[in-house]
Formats: structure tokens, C-alpha cells, sequence
């Protein structure tokens, strides 16, 4: 190993300037890149220029399938296979069939965001790159991170290093794969 | 510490109240000239007026516990809104003097006339008299008053309070009010609106009647400051302090109250449908049957699915503009949603209508336009009077930051 590499890394020493770096970053075309810092930083996803996620629009498929499956489930159950008289109501009731169908609705679009999320974000992730760098250890801590991946369609070793060592960084690393 | 004097609400206002008062006026004359032909009517479309806009004083103070329980940005930025929606209350003491008198004299709510050994009369004895019931009102007014006085005698203190200790100071006991006093505030509009509504159907009952009012009226009330905070946005001093972020905040509880709206109102439905007791499911009946089936229907998709389904959108609770207008058509659907309520209850004149019969009457258009005239006059003139912003809060600063926040 070691003649392949994941990507470059610059350590800095405050989110300001982390940030600055970002859209500099952004604004040179960079697109598979990352950011890593010990608190949340708001201004990161528009700095990075980050998409938002399409995780919700996903979450609102998950409700609306558990919201079919749910009335489905109980018409197949009460009306088509089984039917019997509860309580001297037609088969097909649907105020009693909003509790479970209610409650599918909010299990499928839990299941979807927890584990669409988890999936999204590549997790769980037993090894990763970035962790060859000794001092990413600090990331937790007190020092702020920005990573641009080789497999940057822009990514050139020798230039995209350059560029980073120009960012005002403590320090460039280069990422083992 | 901020100056609050550099909060000062925009001299606009004026003008607004001049219209509202204007408009409230005319409205006040067509519903007298109605009253003098026919008094019954007028009450019910008066009360369908007194409970929707009674909704914004007295959900203004649900809302101003809330916020002093929970703390957070958006509560800094509505309090002093809400806090001038809860001394419109001498207004509605004064408003209620019609229906009290409906009640003294027998021209409204059926019970003031059932023979007195109708089981729904029987067992509730000197409780459903016309001097108790009035008297019973002036209690909740005086417990609304109490909490009213204290909360607002401290948020001015607060204004004038020369450090920052003393401001602390001053919202921890404010906290702590609120906590014990929320839940005699949800007894008190149970208790309410049972005697204001529920009696309207002397032999119909629900137990969570109060709780759909506590939250109905919460809801109204954040619609209503979104509607503010839109207006007051695009003008000094509030366009330095509010943000984004402020909205979205309001527009999250907006969707979570739609929702426990929803929620409510369907497990009382849920539950009577399940028992099928004759007692009970004639309230249903009646509204499923004629124009009244049509009313629920446009209840359920546009006070539910509709508003619920634009609010579930990130972007859309983010746009003042875009927010407030749906804040302003859930509060049109929250007065469909009284009318659904009060509409269909039996009257007092028997020969006026057959007992559920679907009838809109002009005045239920024109009494709400009056009570609302004269209540929209008062609370602008309410938030005139101080600064718009709790500026010497401890937590200012941070909640207009949070504003300008991602």
C-alpha cells in the first residue's frame, strides 16, 4: 500500500478558517470533499456547497407505503380472507382501521430515516482512511479537518496539493488509502 | 443590557386599528339590527365570533406559559405578541355580556328551557342554572385574570429591570408560575368550554372536549403570530430580529398542533363510534348528515391532510410570507371548525328550525367580522404600548442569533 492514496488533508486551527477554506475549496470545483470538526459547524453544507439530502423525500415514501400497507393489511384480513362481524359493524371499517394503519405509517418512516440515514452515510464503517493520519485524532478535540478525496474528477496530486497548502492550513497530510 | 426603547412597535399599527375598529364597527351595527329581529340567532353567531377570536386571548395565554416553560428563540420572539393577546381579556369579559344576558334570559342553549325532570336536567341540578353558569364564567375570568396580571406585571418588570441578575431573576419566576399554572389553565378552559359549547347539546358529552380547545386555541394562535411576525417583519424594529430560523421553529409547532388537532378530534370520534351509544353518537349523526357531512369533509382535508401536507416541507416553513398565509387559512378553518361545532345544535325557538337542520345564517358571517374588528382594534393597541421584544431578557441576544442561524 501506500503508493495509493485516499486524499489530501489539511488540519486548521479554528472553524473560521476551516470554513474559508471550505468555499475556497468549493469555489475551485471541488466536489468529493469533507469537512471534520469537534462541534457542529451550521455554515459547513453551504460552505462545502453540500446538497441537501433526499432523505426526507424518502421518509415521506416510507410513510405513505406503511400507510398502504397498513390499510391494506387489514382489508386483506377483514374484508377478503377472513371476515368476520365485530361488534356489528360492516367489514370494511375504516375509522378502526386508522389506529394500525396510523401506527405502520409512523414505524415505516422511523425504519426508512434511521436506516436510510445509517446507509446514506455509509455506516456502520468498520475502517476508514482518514484515520491514517495520526494527528485526526485531534479532529474530537481541538482541531478542524478538510479532506479532498482522489476520487475527485478535479483531483491531481501534485496541483490539488498545492492548492490545499495554499489554504492557510497548519498543515497538509497526504491520506493513506 | 439592550435598550427595549429601541424596540418600539412600528407607528403603523395606528392605522391598522382605525380599520379594524372601522370595520368592527359597521359589523357591530348589522349584527344589533339582527339581534333586534332575531335575538336567538344573533347570540349563536356571536358566540361562533366570541369563541374563535376568545380563542386567540386565551390561547395567547396557553402560548405564554408554553414559552416560559420551554424557553427557546421562537418564545422570545412572540411574547410580547402573545402577551398583548392575553389583556385583550377585559375585552372578552365585556363581549360576553351578550351571551351571559342569552343565558339570563333564556334566548339561547336549550337547557335554559328543558322541564326539569329531563334526564340530562335530573342529575344536574342547581350546577345547569342560568345564575351559575354566568357565575361560573366570572370565576374563569378572574383565574384567567390572575395569571394574565402576574405574567404581563413581570414581563414589564423585566423591561425596566437594571441588570442582568434581576432579569434572570425575574424569568426563573416566571418559569415557575407557569408550570403549576398550565394545568389549572387546561381545567379552566375545560371547564369553559364545556359550560360556553358542550352545553349547547344539553344531552351530548365528551371527555376530551376541553383538551380539543387547548390545543385548537394554540393552534389559532400561532397562526395568528405568524401573521404578525410577517407583517412585522418588513419593517423597524423587527426585521433586525427576526430570522429564518424563527419561523421555522413556529411553523414546526404549527404542523405538531395541526396534527394533535387531528388527533383528538379522531379519537373522540373513534371512541363514540366504537361504543355506538345511542347518548353519544347523535352528535355525530347530525353532522354527517346534509350540508353538515360536507362541512366535516372540508374539515378533515383542509384543516388536516391540506395544511399538514404543506407543512411537512422544510423550505415552505422558512418563507414569512409563505407561512403566514397558511396560518391564515388554517384560522379560516378553525372558524369553519366552531361553525361545525355550534351550528348544529338544537335551538331554543323550536319552530324556528327542524333540530339539525343545516342552516347558515348571515349573521354567522358578519358576527365574527365584529367581534374580530373590535378584538383586532384592542390587541393592537395592547402591543403598542411596549416595547415588541422582551429586549432585557437574558436570552435576547442568543434567540435573535438563532434567527440568523442554518
Amino acid at each position: 500500500m501506500g503508493s495509493k492514496l485516499h486524499g489530501i488533508m489539511a488540519e486548521f486551527d479554528t472553524a473560521t478558517e476551516l470554513v474559508d477554506a471550505a468555499r475556497a475549496v468549493r469555489d475551485a470545483g471541488y466536489t468529493k470533499t469533507d469537512a471534520f470538526s469537534p462541534f457542529p459547524l451550521h455554515e459547513i453544507d453551504e460552505a462545502l456547497g453540500i446538497k441537501r439530502s433526499i432523505l426526507p423525500y424518502l421518509i415521506f415514501a416510507g410513510g405513505v407505503t406503511g400507510l398502504c400497507a397498513g390499510i391494506g393489511l387489514q382489508v386483506f384480513v377483514h374484508v377478503i380472507e377472513w371476515p368476520i362481524i365485530v361488534g356489528g359493524r360492516p367489514h370494511f371499517s375504516l375509522p378502526a382501521f386508522v389506529p394500525p394503519a396510523y401506527e405502520l405509517t409512523i414505524l415505516f418512516a422511523a425504519f426508512v430515516a434511521v436506516f436510510g440515514m445509517l446507509f446514506m452515510n455509509g455506516l456502520p464503517s468498520p475502517y476508514h482512511p482518514v484515520f491514517n493520519v495520526p494527528r485526526f485524532a485531534l479532529a474530537t478535540r481541538e482541531k478542524f479537518f478538510l479532506l479532498i478525496e482522489a476520487k475527485d474528477e478535479k483531483y491531481d496530486y501534485s496541483e490539488t496539493r498545492k492548492f490545499m497548502e495554499g489554504l492557510n492550513a497548519q498543515e497538509v497530510f497526504d491520506v493513506d488509502e | 443590557m439592550a435598550n427595549p426603547e429601541n424596540y418600539k412597535a412600528p407607528a403603523e399599527i395606528g392605522g391598522l386599528r382605525t380599520v379594524a375598529l372601522g370595520v368592527g364597527g359597521i359589523a357591530l351595527l348589522a349584527v344589533a339590527v339582527g339581534a333586534y329581529f332575531n335575538t336567538e340567532q344573533a347570540i349563536r353567531s356571536w358566540l361562533l365570533g366570541y369563541i374563535f377570536w376568545g380563542g386567540l386571548c386565551f390561547g395567547s395565554l396557553g402560548v405564554l406559559m408554553l414559552q416560559y416553560l420551554t424557553g427557546g428563540a421562537w418564545g422570545v420572539v412572540i411574547r410580547r405578541i402573545v402577551e398583548a393577546g392575553s389583556r385583550t381579556l377585559p375585552l372578552m369579559v365585556i363581549l360576553f355580556i351578550p351571551l351571559a344576558l342569552g343565558v339570563y334570559f333564556g334566548k339561547a342553549y336549550e337547557w335554559t328551557h328543558l322541564p326539569p325532570d329531563d334526564y340530562s336536567m335530573v342529575h344536574r341540578g342547581a350546577y345547569m342554572t342560568s345564575w351559575f353558569w354566568i357565575l361560573r364564567s366570572a370565576i374563569y375570568f378572574a383565574l384567567f385574570g390572575i395569571m394574565v396580571y402576574l405574567l404581563n406585571k413581570w414581563g414589564r418588570d423585566q423591561d425596566k429591570a437594571g441588570t442582568v441578575e434581576e432579569s434572570r431573576l425575574i424569568l426563573e419566576r416566571a418559569s415557575r408560575f407557569s408550570g403549576p399554572t398550565m394545568v389549572i389553565y387546561a381545567l379552566v378552559v375545560t371547564f369553559a368550554v364545556v359550560d360556553w359549547l358542550m352545553t349547547l347539546d344539553p344531552h351530548w358529552f365528551s371527555t376530551i372536549w376541553g383538551l380539543l380547545f387547548v390545543a385548537g386555541w394554540g393552534l389559532s394562535t400561532f397562526c395568528f403570530c405568524v401573521i404578525v411576525l410577517a407583517w412585522l417583519m418588513d419593517r423597524s424594529p423587527m426585521n433586525a430580529v427576526l430570522g429564518k430560523k424563527h419561523f421555522h421553529d413556529i411553523g414546526k409547532l404549527m404542523l405538531a398542533l395541526t396534527m394533535v388537532w387531528a388527533y383528538f378530534n379522531f379519537s373522540q370520534f373513534l371512541i363514540i363510534w366504537s361504543g355506538n351509544l345511542p347518548e353519544e353518537t347523535g352528535w355525530f349523526l347530525t353532522r354527517m348528515k346534509g350540508g353538515w357531512a360536507y362541512i366535516g369533509i372540508a374539515l378533515i382535508l383542509f384543516h388536516f391532510v391540506f395544511p399538514y401536507l404543506l407543512l411537512l416541507k422544510r423550505d415552505l416553513k422558512r418563507q414569512a410570507k409563505l407561512l403566514a398565509s397558511i396560518g391564515g387559512f388554517i384560522l379560516f378553518m378553525r372558524l369553519v371548525d366552531m361553525f361545525y361545532q355550534i351550528g348544529p345544535t338544537p335551538r331554543v325557538d323550536p319552530g324556528m328550525l327542524e333540530k339539525g337542520a343545516f342552516y347558515v345564517s348571515w349573521m354567522d358571517f358578519v358576527a365574527p367580522i365584529a367581534v374580530g374588528g373590535i378584538w383586532l382594534w384592542w390587541f393592537l393597541g395592547e402591543l403598542m404600548k411596549r416595547p415588541i421584544v422582551p429586549a432585557n431578557d437574558p436570552y435576547f441576544e442568543e434567540a435573535v442569533e438563532h434567527g440568523q442561524g442554518h
